[in-house]
């Protein structure tokens, strides 16, 4: 007998075949797994789990449950020049609304592929948030909450990473693609941290590996026995998180190859539009299609504070060709009713044009879209008054908004987490879920 | 002032005041701190019906107490020479000795320099900070008593490279309002900045408060002094008018309103008494740069920093005794340790009292207080137990923290060698993180900086740590750990000894000592590429990336 079975007494009994050798170790992480519940049900800071033990939640992340993909228009793209259009207004700008294939539902001229894919969308025109400035803004739209000093919130891709997150896999379950966000896992902690990706597509640094596959496994060898010996007498959560980055990071090199497009962007170039959002998008779709849970990729800047019009005519064409063409991609692959996606910036632009023919931060009556997954398409929800300066019917709140975008997935937005002792719904406390946006 | 308001006050106070009460009455000679403490941590053990782990090990001490204050791992040797030390106090002589060492200076100045300037300051004026490091080395080395060190900051007198300390102020540059969220916050534990647009919801902050404050700040100016050292120097001058206005509540701004001037008042205290100007007095049209300016007609800076260090002061004890203990053992009393409020209470109510009291008997003596929290017993608990929380609430088992990126770079250059065997000259210019890229290691490791243990290091991390220039510290020179374990003639089970004692400070258990062996062994000549990979492992696993 070698040393090594001596490191391992518990496969002793189980020498016989492989399939024993199998049901012995998915034994032996059940056990670990409920240990873990166990010794923490009843302390305070457990990365947000309080009540949930992490065997509870394995067993709820069936391989079935929805995706999402986030566009994200960093700075804030205008309503008026996007899906809520005032023509003849005096606040309402240059261009000129185009019928879509939904009837009598018109947006903005800068959007005809978008305009054939109305019929997917549900346009939300009475959206009301409250953070108007930028960081407060896209802290606002990623997380629910505004910020605050002592409760760091999770980016709802981490929530959505955790509750239809699957274990084990080779791929982080959230993944950002060029993010101006920062909140990160938040309370959460590490395991549902972001996973980073230049704006170009490229990885983080470091990503792969310079040793020979030889050197690799000898060290990983050692490194598991040294961090399983320690693992056996110390049980906080933070070594425990080390050690599970450690994996993932190991499991990532198995699958590099994912982010390589060029290959399928030749092939793809027509249908996403040649453009560097469009590669992005396209990167999403393989990831989600690899079974990533949250992917957001943003295009910037749409802060338009001088020559609205100009900065909207160059970044809104390139943009909804990607996203036509992304819809139209997931829906050919069968993907579609299982990946929500959201179309977003931090806020909105102010119905006045300013001096220098800019419009200026605005959250009191903006506009959203979501598509796919457990999204009624075909309709628009909310409206603005006939200048667009306020919500005339159905405001929507950030609150609202991530309720929608919870429930859409399947994850109910009165789920609560819990920072120190202090319970944390993952929609703020009273939003309501827009259910005529909902298919059920 | 209204019947209503003084009744906020009211309420406001007994939290506020247990300590200022006290201070001033010199406490009978009670037993020493340290016996305080673990009677009064364990008196919670026993009403909420908890055990606590075991005593530490030797070696399992000597690691974390080292890193705690000196800021680095022992040495092998330093490890073999305190395991094989007999004398029965031996863990109270090895905190003395780690005191007087002057890596404790160092250690302190460096997690005092991330509180001040966090690893992103507001302001690209204060990136390069030697002056001020300078300055604060100095303070910790001559261990001045806390709040004389405070009330140098906040005086901010001299420039900002020869003396140090006005760098503080310049990261704010002329923003009243952000200095005074930051000071409130780090140096009394209240959180103000609810206060700076409404009224506080929970708390009982008001806009006012939040002005008051802010009024002592309100006519400070950053001027240029010329250059030093390859840095720019900074001066702070103070005006002799000019106030703070008030516009209300944000939420009712409307452009081009102006606002009301608000005089600077103490929270929880009076309204500052100001002399009034000398007639005809004319105020300095601009301040000359390079120039030291002229004193103010009556400085409300210095009445602030006055103020904050009293103790009296009924936070600043209490907020000073808590960010220690919290460096120490993991969670604050109160937690997290710069919310000190009734919506936030203390964990253990007599203790803080009990610690901000005999700090002030102490004169704020910094090393007294570090002494008696590592001579406590409950400091010198094991890590190891059930608990999976990393800081644990009722401290009933030792905290789990990870390393600051300085002390994870030290700690990796004291386990392989690499700081006493590369010669100087190799390591000349190289930066304090030599020899891997500084940018990377606060990229990294940089966070958290609270030394809490609220830890986010995820994929990232482990990707540097896989694929990254870690490999740059197995140095093969000679004296390094390398070296000396490949030119050992001793037999494998004792150099796997060195090696463990070196990178954990603790021998290897016979399951390691076996592992290893056969690890080595597996060749027919020992291949050294294997050593670098044991040592690659002993330096990233968790065991190291922790102080546990």
């Amino acid at each position: 007998m070698s040393v090594g079975d001596l490191a391992k007494p518990t496969l002793l009994a189980s020498v016989t075949v492989k399939k024993e050798f199998m049901i012995d170790h998915l034994s032996r992480r059940a056990l670990l797994k409920g240990t873990l519940a166990t010794s923490s049900g009843g302390v305070v800071m457990n990365w947000g789990d309080l009540f949930h033990g992490p065997a509870s939640l394995a067993a709820e992340s069936a391989p079935t449950k929805k995706r999402c993909i986030l566009l994200w228009m960093n700075g804030g793209a205008s309503q008026f020049e996007t899906f809520d259009m005032k023509p003849g207004a005096r606040t309402g700008g240059t261009f000129r609304p185009i019928n879509t294939n939904v009837a009598g539902a018109q947006i903005c001229e800068l959007m005809p592929k978008i305009a054939q894919q109305m019929d997917k969308l549900a346009v939300i025109r009475s959206m009301r948030t409250s953070e108007v400035d930028h960081p407060g803004g896209i802290y606002l739209m990623h997380t629910g909450y505004r910020p605050t000093a002592n409760v760091r919130f999770p980016e709802f891709g981490a929530i959505i990473a955790k509750y239809n997150g699957r274990e084990g896999t080779n791929l982080p379950n959230f993944i950002k693609v060029f993010s101006q966000a920062d909140a990160g896992a938040g309370f959460l902690g590490p395991k549902f941290q972001p996973f980073a990706i230049g704006p170009e597509g490229s990885l983080p640094p470091f990503s792969s590996s310079s040793q020979s596959p030889e050197v690799e496994s000898r060290r990983h060898q050692l490194r598991t026995f040294l961090e399983e010996t320690y693992a056996k007498e110390h049980r906080a959560e933070t070594s425990k998180m080390h050690r599970e980055a450690y994996e993932a990071s190991r499991r990532l090199q198995e699958v590099r190859k994912v982010f390589d497009i060029d290959a399928e962007w030749e092939k793809h170039s027509e249908l996403y539009g040649n453009s560097v959002f469009g590669r992005r998008c396209l990167l999403a779709r393989r990831l989600i299609e690899e079974g990533v849970t949250f992917v957001e990729v943003s295009q910037s800047s749409y802060d338009s504070h001088a020559d609205n019009a100009v900065w909207h005519k160059a970044l809104v064409p390139p943009m909804e060709h990607a996203w036509a063409g992304l819809l139209v991609d997931l829906q050919q692959r069968g993907l579609l009713d299982s990946t929500l996606v959201v179309w977003m910036g931090e806020i909105g632009r102010t119905p006045n044009i300013n001096n220098r023919a800019g419009r200026d931060h605005y959250v009191r009556s903006w506009s959203t879209a979501l598509a796919g997954g457990g999204i009624k398409g075909g309709q628009v929800y909310g409206e603005s008054d006939a200048t667009g300066v306020d919500v005339k019917d159905n405001p929507v709140t950030e609150g609202d908004f991530f309720a929608t975008i919870y429930s859409a997935l399947g994850i109910d937005p009165k789920k609560e987490n819990f920072a120190g002792v202090r319970p944390i719904p993952l929609a703020p406390f009273g939003s309501k879920v827009v259910s005529e946006l909902l298919t059920s | 002032m209204t019947q209503r308001s003084n009744d906020r006050r009211l309420t406001r106070w007994p939290l506020a005041a247990l300590v200022s009460l006290s201070l001033v009455q010199a406490a009978a000679a009670g037993p020493p701190l340290r016996e305080v403490i673990d009677t009064e941590v364990r008196a919670v053990w026993e009403r909420e019906k908890v055990s606590p782990a075991a005593p530490a090990s030797d070696a399992e001490f000597l690691r974390r107490v080292s890193v705690d204050i000196v800021g680095v791992i022992p040495t092998h040797e330093e490890a073999v020479a305190f395991l094989a030390d007999q004398s029965p106090d031996k863990r109270r002589q090895l905190i003395d000795r780690l005191l007087d060492d002057p890596r404790y200076a160092r250690h302190m100045a460096e997690l005092w320099d991330v509180l001040l300037f966090t690893r992103n300051p507001p302001g690209s004026e204060v990136d390069k900070r030697d002056g001020f490091q300078g300055w604060l080395r100095q303070r910790f080395a001559e261990n001045t008593p806390y709040d004389k060190l405070v009330r140098e900051l906040l005086k901010a007198e001299g420039n900002s490279v020869e003396q140090g300390p006005p760098l503080y102020f310049v990261q704010y540059r002329q923003r009243p309002e952000d200095m005074t969220e930051v000071v409130t916050q780090t140096f009394l534990g209240v959180q103000l900045q609810c206060a700076r647009c409404h009224n506080h919801p929970f708390e009982s902050w008001t806009q006012q408060d939040f002005y008051g404050m802010a009024a002592f700040l309100a006519r400070l100016q950053i001027v240029s002094a010329g250059k030093a050292d390859n840095q720019s120097k900074y001066m702070v001058a103070e005006k002799s008018t000019g106030d703070i206005l008030f516009t209300g509540a944000v939420k009712e701004d409307k452009p081009g309103k102006k606002g009301d001037p608000v005089a600077p008042k103490f929270l929880i205290g009076d309204p500052l008494v100001e002399p009034p100007l000398p007639d005809g007095f004319k105020e300095v049209a601009k301040f000359e740069e390079n120039k030291p300016p002229p004193a103010p007609v009556f400085s409300r800076k210095d009445q602030l920093a006055e103020w904050v260090t009293r103790a009296d002061n009924p936070y600043f004890a209490k907020a000073t005794a808590n960010r220690l203990w919290a460096m120490f053992l993991g969670r604050g009393l109160v937690h997290p340790v710069d919310n000190l409020s009734d919506s936030n209470k203390p964990s253990h109510p007599e203790l803080l009292t009990a610690l901000a009291r005999e700090l002030v008997e102490h004169q704020f003596d910094l090393k007294w207080l570090i002494r008696e929290l590592c001579n406590s017993q409950v400091y010198q608990l094991s890590s190891i137990g059930p608990e999976a929380d990393p800081l644990p609430r009722l401290f009933q088992q030792a905290r789990v923290r990870p390393l600051s990126a300085e002390e994870l770079m030290d700690s990796w250059r004291v386990a392989t060698g690499f700081e006493t065997s590369v010669k100087p000259d190799a390591k000349k210019n190289v930066g304090r993180f030599a020899p891997i890229d500084g940018g990377y290691m606060i990229r990294f490791f940089g966070q958290p900086n609270t030394g809490t243990g609220d830890f986010q290091g995820g994929l990232h991390e482990h990707l540097f740590l896989n694929n990254g220039p870690v490999s740059q510290l197995i140095v093969t020179s000679p004296g390094s750990l390398y070296d000396s374990l490949v030119k050992s003639t001793s037999p494998w089970p004792d150099r796997i000894d060195r090696l463990y004692l070196s990178l954990l400070n603790r021998p290897p258990n016979d399951e390691e000592r076996q592992k290893f062996s056969e690890f080595f062994s597996a060749d027919e000549k020992m291949n050294p590429e294997r050593l670098r990979d044991a040592i690659w492992a002993l330096m990233t696993c968790s065991e190291f990336r922790f102080n546990h």
